[in-house]
């Protein structure tokens, strides 16, 4: 066993025992990496957030039964995506416009990014607003894809996960991911050509 | 230019056009609201106290707050020991007590 491994060995030991401690390190740890998937993948901050929260609360309960078949962030990552899936189908089910406080944020983010930098900092103000309107229009499209297709997408392309993960975490074969993920491009593409009204770069 | 060459561009596209992130995507402290749910979904069996909620190990807490304790002790003592001089002496002293025998019948 490598020393790596052995550690994290350890430290799910801890874990498994209920230790406060070694699941506050874990939140540290994780919750970044976490956040931004579910961010992504529900298009809400507030949704986002408290679906945070209770990602570490079902991985306390549920360590107990981690095998170490998989990575340790590979299995958070997995309950994660199974909990949000399951949110934007109840949220779905309920009507709620998901992307609301997403478009929203879009609208705010010019002002709030903004702040705090001088006309200095900014060589080519041109670029900078183009390359901030591409990114609020792919934060857009990409709440808009399926969550089958926004999934893998978010996974591989967003968080660089590899496709061994990808299919720990979905629990698809190769070859479905692939093809998933191939689709979503597509899908993602023609959706930020149609939003920018002229062939994406 | 491959459909797997177009794809890998598209992917990187994809992550150049998000790698900044808004100021909106920087996490909030999910530590305190997983803490809190916790507790009350264990009905306090777990992160009962402010003491153990805390990211650093509790030892070092409840060391220095035993020490604190300790040096505010010792520092009101200094200032108040001085303060008490000698015992006033009592200018009042007690009469003497005399014994009344009783008289013979």
């Amino acid at each position: 066993m490598e020393p790596e491994d052995k550690e994290e060995a350890r430290f799910i030991a801890r874990l498994a025992s209920r230790d406060e401690r070694a699941f506050n390190e874990l939140v540290v740890l994780y919750q970044e990496r976490v956040f931004r998937i579910l961010l992504r993948m529900l298009g809400r901050r507030d949704e986002a957030e408290d679906m945070a929260q209770e990602v570490f609360v079902q991985v306390f309960k549920a360590v107990g039964t981690f095998r170490g078949d998989s990575k340790l962030s590979t299995w958070i990552y997995r309950i994660a995506v199974n909990l949000c899936k399951n949110r934007v189908k109840y949220l779905k089910r309920r009507r709620t416009e998901a992307q609301d406080e997403y478009e929203a944020m879009a609208e705010r983010s010019p002002m709030t990014s903004g702040s705090g930098v001088t006309s200095g900092d900014i060589h080519r103000p041109d670029q900078m607003v183009e390359g901030m309107q591409l990114e609020r229009v792919v934060q857009l499209c990409i709440v808009e894809l399926d969550p089958d297709f926004r999934e893998v997408l978010i996974l591989r392309d967003v968080e660089d996960l590899s496709y061994e993960e990808l299919c720990e975490v979905t629990g698809l074969p190769d070859g479905t991911v692939k093809s998933r993920l191939h689709r979503a491009r597509a899908m993602l593409k023609q959706a930020v050509e149609r939003r920018m009204g002229e062939k994406a770069k | 230019m491959t459909e797997a060459d177009e794809n890998d561009e598209l992917a990187a596209d994809l992550r150049s056009a998000l790698k900044g992130g808004t100021t909106e995507d920087a996490p909030p402290d999910v530590l305190a609201g997983f803490q809190k749910k916790l507790r009350e979904r264990s009905g306090g069996k777990f992160y009962e106290d402010g003491w153990s909620t805390s990211r650093h190990p509790p030892i070092n807490t409840y060391l220095i707050t035993s020490l604190m304790m300790l040096a505010i002790l010792g520092l009101i003592y200094a200032l108040l020991a001085p303060l008490s001089g000698e015992p006033v002496p009592v200018e009042n002293a007690p009469q003497p007590v005399q014994i009344i025998s009783p008289a013979a019948p």
